[in-house]
């Protein structure tokens, strides 16, 4: 660590980035002006601003991490809580992605990736990220160059390729954690499997890191991770109540700290102040949507460069979303963190995350959540982009209406690539939904 | 030129097995235990595709941006195509079979039990006990299965068996110039290890070598890299132009030659096998070991460019292209991309890229320009 570096990185970060973002935050919570204000839909959530805050010094911290923190690239699904614990700066390549997606710059970016012979038929965050490795192109100033990587298939299998690609590009170690799919139950081995993973990558990542990891401060990060997990599953529990206090689309928008700054005490505070604001909605009666006629659940990865538009399509017609399997995945899982035994704990908690489970066990959680939410329909959002997510659904669909009773839709979509995103053909698709719900 | 060897048909194949009393283990790609299932009576065979089958089968459970390979064979098993199958093996080779492997378990629930496989992307002394435990409990369910329990000594059999077949495959691989057959046949040949018990296939294989003569250098040298090169039509079209595949890096030929094992224990022998096989992208292979790997090939061959040939919507093979092409043209070999769907014809298109780059590698002559 050099002096400069360090002095460069508290100087930008911690006080002059902390002091003038808490005064846009101050500013914006003053005009109430941090999300979407519609005629259809509830203000924007108050805690929006401090999200804002998180997101913007986070990056703002990646900016001027290099010479002064060890910087690790990981997956959204990946272990990090040991590289906070060895006090790397974490990046997540998929929620830069997702923050160009909803930032409207993709095409420009992922075009960089195209011009370099990477296919359009690949992942569009994998096509974000490479084409911001190439080109420099991002809406957050800079991001640092990673020293290590850490990829976990417990997502996809895609990370793995996109990781390497990455690896090959930057010259630095690549800490693999292979998940074995569950394709009925996890099974004894590959429990076993997944821990000695966890156990070896702890050698590569101190190696890089230049210090040892300490026992406690692991299990400090696993407390941290799992209150913070904890208190999102609340907050989303809390959309069971009719009227819904907040959509999916603000789940969407509030995820981005679970996922990226976990296991850091301001994360949880953070989503404490959210689930007090959620709960002062509830008793003050105020509904996302004005008038909440039909509720739904959504499938898949979010549509990022849309979200607008189909909040207040749906919202228009008195139709909500408040429940979605993708949200869910953060929380679900805490139950089975265990701080104190944080190898074996985390080798269950991630060998679990929907998406390395069957395809009949998300059918099971959607038939849950219909049931638990008081759902009246589910839009499953064909994402041309995540494989994994999307092969299922349409046994999936065609379970949800003919055993559980509810109307469901598979919408062709993309989730970070616009050009595979057809607003007339959704338009339509979602109007012949919402006159099947009685809602046209 | 005519054939060198007679390939008995698939069909015919199964049919005499079943008639012996044999079970037939239908295997989807790539990696898989052979030895393991003949040791519990069943045949593999393989099911790649297969190519130009009723898709509609196959889109009324996947969507449309699932690459054929799947798509044809869920369509294939939906018509009644594998009806003659006891087992259906599902190797975790990538998310679109992962997802075809749930929804079998899950959704479709074929007459057939459903073996999947998970295999390990790694190299690690981690992977290698994951997997024979794998192997161990697939064991375990065939033995459910068939009510068999074949001893130790049994398997070894098989393995050793299998090893033999798979030392004469990568001979026929290294000597395929001295072999007085076309590529045509060649990849027919080879081809058929996908459905011939390893004992029959060995004897081909035998018989093959045994006519080897001078190395043939009847065209401009490729390498063919990719998932598997159908249509098959596409060695005559290659040839017509002037071309010759010298050394491959397909999924189902050339990244299937297993060095033996050697471990004592048959579920890690098995498991060494595979995991040390040629480097492959579904089993998480570094670029860098592909590409010298591919640098290697095409070194030892003579190849002086490389197709690449993929299945379109096939994310290993696609992440790995932009990096794998652009480093072969600095080390002076050309490439060529191409991708298809199992169930199109080859198009003018492609026959024309091809010819374009043969007509580039030849008037090029080892400068390494990218096609």
């Amino acid at each position: 660590m050099g002096l400069p570096a360090a002095w460069r990185y508290h100087w930008n970060v911690d006080l002059l980035g902390r002091a003038a973002l808490r005064v846009n935050r101050w500013l914006a919570q003053r005009r109430g002006d941090a999300g979407w204000n519609s005629q259809v839909l509830a203000p924007p959530l108050r805690v929006s601003a401090w999200n804002k805050e998180l997101i913007a010094r986070h990056y703002l911290a990646g900016r001027y991490a290099n010479g002064y923190r060890k910087v690790a690239w990981v997956t959204s699904g990946a272990p990090v809580e040991l590289l906070k614990a060895l006090d790397f700066y974490v990046l997540y390549p998929e929620n830069h992605a997702a923050l160009c997606g909803a930032g409207r710059v993709v095409v420009e970016i992922a075009s960089e990736a195209e011009d370099a012979g990477f296919s359009r038929d690949l992942c569009s965050y994998a096509r974000t990220d490479i084409g911001t490795v190439l080109s420099g192109k991002t809406p957050v100033g800079r991001l640092p160059r990673p020293d290590l990587l850490m990829a976990c298939t417990n997502i996809c299998q895609t990370v793995l390729y996109w990781y390497r690609v990455l690896a090959h590009h930057f010259r630095i170690p690549l800490i693999l954690i292979d998940t074995p799919f569950i394709y009925t139950e996890a099974t004894d081995h590959a429990i076993a499997y997944v821990r000695r993973q966890l156990e070896e990558a702890v050698e590569v990542a101190e190696e890089v890191a230049g210090k040892p990891l300490r026992m406690e401060r692991l299990r400090e990060v696993g407390r941290l991770s799992q209150r913070a997990s904890e208190l999102w599953m609340e907050i989303m529990e809390r959309c069971r109540h009719r009227p819904s206090p907040i959509s999916v689309f603000d789940q969407f928008i509030q995820m981005a700290p679970v996922v990226e700054m976990r296991g850091e005490p301001e994360t949880v505070d953070f989503y404490a102040a959210m689930l007090r604001e959620v709960d002062e909605r509830i008793a003050r009666g105020i509904g996302v949507v004005k008038e909440e006629k039909r509720r739904l659940l959504w499938d898949n990865l979010p549509i990022w460069y849309r979200l607008r538009y189909l909040a207040e399509f749906l919202g228009q017609h008195g139709a909500a979303i408040v429940a979605s399997t993708y949200t869910n995945a953060w929380g679900e899982l805490a139950r089975m963190i265990d701080p104190d035994r944080p190898f074996e704990s985390m080798a269950r908690t991630y060998m679990h995350p929907i998406l390395n489970r069957g395809t009949g066990e998300k059918l099971a959680l959607m038939r849950r959540m219909v049931e638990e939410y008081k759902l009246d329909g589910v839009i499953l959002h064909s994402d041309r982009s995540c494989k994994p997510y999307s092969i299922g659904q349409i046994d999936q669909r065609d379970r949800l209406i003919r055993e559980v009773g509810v109307p469901a839709l598979l919408l062709e979509a993309d989730h970070n690539d616009p050009r595979a995103f057809s607003e007339e053909q959704v338009a339509t698709r979602l109007s012949a939904f919402l006159e099947v719900l009685g809602l046209a | 030129m005519k054939p060198a060897v007679t390939i008995p048909r698939r069909s015919e194949v199964v049919r005499n097995h079943r008639q012996a009393g044999g079970a037939i283990a239908a295997v989807l790609p790539i990696h898989y235990p052979r030895a393991l299932l003949r040791a519990f009576g069943f045949l593999p065979v393989e099911v790649w595709g297969p190519p130009q089958v009723d898709t509609s089968y196959g889109a009324a459970h996947l969507q449309p941006y699932v690459c054929s390979v799947v798509r044809n064979g869920l369509s294939f098993l939906r018509s009644g195509g594998l009806d003659v199958a006891d087992l259906l093996v599902v190797p975790h080779a990538c998310d679109a079979l992962q997802g075809l492997g749930s929804i079998l378990l899950d959704f479709i629930r074929p007459r057939q039990p459903v073996l999947p496989l998970y295999l390990p992307r790694g190299r690690r002394e981690s992977d290698l006990d994951f997997l024979a435990e794998e192997f161990r409990a697939a064991s375990q369910r065939l033995s459910e299965i068939t009510g068999r329990v074949p001893s130790e000594a049994e398997l070894l059999a098989c393995i050793v068996r299998e090893e033999e077949a798979d030392r004469l495959l990568a001979e026929l691989h290294r000597r395929r110039t001295e072999l007085p057959m076309s590529d045509l046949a060649f990849y027919r040949l080879v081809r058929s290890r996908e459905y011939l018990p390893a004992e029959r296939f060995a004897g081909l294989a035998e018989e093959a070598l045994a006519q080897a003569g001078d190395p043939r250098a009847d065209g401009v040298p490729i390498l063919l890299s990719g998932i598997l090169p159908e249509p098959m039509a596409l060695f005559e079209a290659l040839e017509e132009m002037g071309g010759q595949v010298v050394a491959d890096d397909l999924a189902c030929c050339g990244r299937r030659l297993y060095p033996p094992g050697s471990d004592p224990d048959p579920f890690r022998r098995m498991a060494q096998r595979i995991l040390n096989g040629p480097p492959d992208p579904t089993r998480g292979s570094p670029i860098e070991e592909r590409l010298a790997h591919l640098l290697r090939l095409a070194e030892q061959s003579g190849a002086r460019g490389a197709v690449f040939y993929d299945v379109k919507f096939c994310e290993p093979e696609l992440f790995d292209l932009p990096d794998l092409r652009r480093e072969l043209t600095k080390a002076g070999l050309p490439s060529v991309a191409i991708e298809t769907d199992l169930n199109d014809p080859l198009s003018h298109q492609t026959l024309t890229r091809l010819e374009a780059f043969l007509e580039m590698v030849e008037g090029a002559r080892g400068k390494g320009q990218e096609v």
